[in-house]
């Protein structure tokens, strides 16, 4: 086993991309992340990428720009899970590298909407189990149980069933999903790729917006953007050839353990998770990935996290998943200001997945964010205190796929 | 560190399969475990092999988690060819992991394919002109290389022809068509010139899954007579309208990273024969130009002369190749089972597995295998 470091991170403006087509949007970051790591094209051996082909209406859209982001006679492997497609790229582009296959590696990982006069020809949570339901309702299921199923939300339906559970778990309030939300609009308003920008956002201003379905608030909900990530990954052979006269993040550690989707099993395994908010795939993933880190005290270790939190609930329950505070009680270092840019742990300085969610960009995201405030690159949301060891996660599936990558500014030991 | 291939299964292909997809998934996964002789328990990673367009659903792995065995297991899902998610194990294999499960799977009924190919267009021009679908593309670069290297419809029907008739001995294949003639061929609809129904592959329905695992682990638990991965290459071509279709390029620079690898300088002697990915007859030909077999505009000689017949000194496609049906994503673990079936039956010492991926094959992965 190799071990690997991102060398170089490219990002691109996030939000509605109406400007430029997918072939650009990609091209962009993945150019950017190539000359942020001061090497040259020639020096890239494959590529990982990744993105929710359905949302865009493209199927497989990077063979239609793969010598744009050039891939040219080079290996492509593709990966996507759902929510998780960013976490799932990084992490392939690790196996890359951390195999001894590949030496350079560039992942890229975006969205994109409006490009196809076909999107949503698989679009939504909804779509999916839709054909597993209609093949139900056509065995005789009643329509009055598939309302029951409660699936028609969607993405934000199923997360407001989560956040009911986990506050009747944890005992915290819709006010701690304001204080999250506007936490994460304030820090966006510091990061020049975010989408949803309100400096000074405080949680009463998110309290006065709409009751979309009760606990979620119109303020809670994620928006739909568009953008593109990229990582340039390298073996520490490379990184002493190359000799990147910059700093670099090293991965320590990956893990991405599925659960059983969040519904009632009718996939026929039986073991429905009935406890959206229990997400044991999450704590199972983080464990390994700590044990593959050699991380023995995450919450002395780790000093910052990237959770992926389209809706706020999530931020507080993966960040007890992750292990950095008691179950039930993230809601009370929230009050405390503990994960805010200048607390104690922050998490998502970024402003996260609440402010921008290019659905596959937003789990690469979460690992080049890390990646930055290692390197001490992120500028105006660049945390003041000394970031050695950062987590990224993703979370995606049917409330059911989760990645953790561990990232530290010095090589496994 | 090398890598094994401990167990297969395979699901006989079929159309209008009367099973759900998670069912022939968990049939599969199931029949793979039980040949490798192993427990769930023992997988350390699952990689599963499907696509959200052509199972017609957003994260087509969501609901097959309980199916491919991956509850509470490092799982990810490779959204193209199934041999692609064997690469992918097999870096998983070199990092942590000691075992894996590759399934893949295509059910053709849940949304058409050829339907499929048309949403890979360029969305801008090339799907607005409704011209362009993978059958009437294939045509046109069966024309170009046709006419470019005098290859007749004869040489392309002998191809189709050879690969039927061997389908027809394999009890996976779909299309059996037992006693079939050249003039049954050349005689068959023609779907867009010269493209005929029996000179393409037949979409179907298909699930397949492999157990690899690492050298250290297969000794320890003295497996025998485990398939060895010898050499793995890929590459990606530019989109079609960017790229010289007379050859497939990037099959060529895919193929010369796989013998590297295996330590193959002389393809012809030193693996003895191949089981590849040909979605269209002329294809064929084009394949065994880029896997270095001949020169290039040279294939329909080795089809002629009868040199990759069955009892021919290169047998391609014995099982009866994508011809005997084409399940797809699942094809190239169709391919690598037959080879790894072949192998264990004495068919040879080493052979070369081949599938493609994307518009007129854009993206194509060679594997060689051996059995010590």
């Amino acid at each position: 086993m190799k071990r690997v470091a991102i060398i170089g991170c490219g990002q691109t403006k996030h939000g509605i991309r109406t400007d430029v087509n997918q072939a650009e949007m990609v091209s962009e970051a993945v150019w950017k992340a190539i000359e942020d790591a001061g090497i040259g094209i020639e020096d890239v051996e494959a590529f990982a990428v990744g993105n929710m082909q359905g949302f865009g209406g493209i199927a497989h859209a990077e063979m239609l720009f793969a010598d744009y982001i050039g891939a040219y006679g080079k290996p492509v492997q593709r990966v996507a899970t759902g929510g998780t497609v960013g976490g799932s790229v990084a992490q392939l582009a690790y196996y890359q590298v951390a195999s001894g296959m590949f030496d350079v590696v560039v992942a890229v990982a975006w969205e994109k909407h409006r490009d196809s006069a076909e999107p949503g020809a698989t679009t939504g949570l909804l779509h999916v189990m839709f054909a597993n339901y209609s093949y139900m309702l056509k065995k005789g299921m009643s329509m009055r149980t598939y309302a029951m199923l409660g699936m028609a939300g969607a993405a934000a339906g199923i997360s407001a069933y989560q956040a009911a559970q986990y506050m009747a778990k944890s005992g915290c309030k819709i006010d701690h999903f304001d204080m999250v939300a506007a936490k994460a609009r304030r820090n966006a308003a510091k990061n020049e790729y975010a989408h949803l920008k309100w400096p000074n956002c405080k949680p009463e201003d998110i309290a006065k917006t709409e009751m979309l379905i009760w606990p979620m608030r119109f303020g809670h909900v994620c928006p739909a953007s568009e953008g593109a990530s990229a990582i340039v990954l390298a073996s520490e052979d490379a990184v002493k050839r190359l000799k990147p006269e910059r700093p670099i993040a090293w991965i320590l550690g990956v893990a991405a353990y599925a659960d059983e989707e969040a519904d009632q099993g009718e996939s026929y395994q039986g073991t429905g998770v009935l406890d959206y908010s229990a997400q044991l795939g999450c704590i199972l993933s983080a464990k390994r990935a700590y044990e593959r880190a050699k991380i023995t005290e995450p919450r002395k270790e780790v000093d910052m996290a990237e959770i992926y939190q389209p809706f706020p609930h999530q931020e507080l329950m993966f960040s007890e998943c992750l292990g950095f505070f008691d179950e039930g009680t993230a809601w009370k270092a929230v009050e405390e200001g503990i994960t805010e840019i200048d607390g104690k742990f922050p998490i998502c300085p970024s402003g996260g997945v609440n402010a921008t969610n290019a659905i596959g960009s937003s789990g690469l995201q979460r690992v080049l964010e890390c990646a930055l405030q290692i390197m001490k690159k992120a500028k105006n949301h660049q945390v003041p205190k000394d970031v050695r060891v950062a987590v990224a996660h993703a979370w995606g599936g049917q409330v059911q796929f989760n990645t953790v990558t561990v990232l530290g500014c010095d090589p496994l030991r | 560190m090398r890598i094994g291939i401990i167990g297969f299964h395979a699901l006989p292909l079929t159309y209008d399969i009367e099973m759900t997809r998670e069912e022939s998934v968990f049939e599969a996964a199931k029949g793979a475990l039980e040949a490798a002789g192993i427990e769930r328990e023992d997988i350390d990673a699952v990689v599963s092999a499907s696509s959200d367009y052509y199972d017609g659903r957003t994260i087509s792995n969501s609901m097959l988690i309980g199916a491919t065995g991956a509850y509470l297991k490092d799982e990810t899902k490779a959204e193209e060819d199934g041999l692609f998610a064997v690469l992918y194990a097999i870096q998983r294999l070199r990092t942590y992991h000691r075992t894996a499960l590759v399934v893949a799977h295509t059910h053709s009924w849940t949304f058409n394919p050829h339907k499929v190919s048309t949403f890979m267009l360029d969305p801008l021009f090339d799907r607005q002109n409704e011209l362009l679908n993978d059958i009437t593309l294939a045509a046109l670069q069966a024309n170009a290389y046709m006419h470019a290297y005098k290859v007749s419809e004869e040489d392309v029907a002998l191809v189709a022809l050879k690969n039927l008739r061997n389908a027809s001995r394999n009890p996976l294949a779909y299309r059996r068509l037992s006693g079939i003639t050249l003039e049954e061929v050349m005689s068959s609809e023609v779907y867009s010139s010269p493209i005929r129904e029996l000179t393409m592959a037949p979409c179907c329905d298909g699930a397949a899954a492999v157990v690899l695992a690492r050298e250290d682990v297969i000794r320890e638990s003295s497996i025998d007579d485990p398939i060895w991965i010898e050499g793995v290459g890929a590459a990606t071509d530019r989109y079609i309208r960017d790229r010289n279709l007379l050859e497939m390029e990037s099959l060529s620079i895919a193929a010369k990273k796989a013998y590297a690898m295996a330590g193959v300088t002389d393809p012809l002697t030193q693996i003895d024969f191949a089981e590849v990915t040909e979605r269209f007859a002329y294809q064929e030909l084009m394949i065994y130009e880029a896997l270095g077999l001949c020169q290039k505009g040279r294939g329909k000689y080795l089809i002629r002369s009868g040199f990759t017949e069955r009892d021919g000194d290169f047998p391609v496609n014995m099982s009866g190749g994508a011809a005997g049906g084409d399940a797809i994503i699942a094809t190239g673990l169709y391919r690598l089972i037959e080879a790894v079936k072949l192998l264990k039956n004495g068919a040879g010492e080493r052979a070369l597995v081949h599938s493609q991926w994307g518009l007129l094959a854009q993206k194509n992965i060679v594997f060689v295998l051996g059995r010590e």
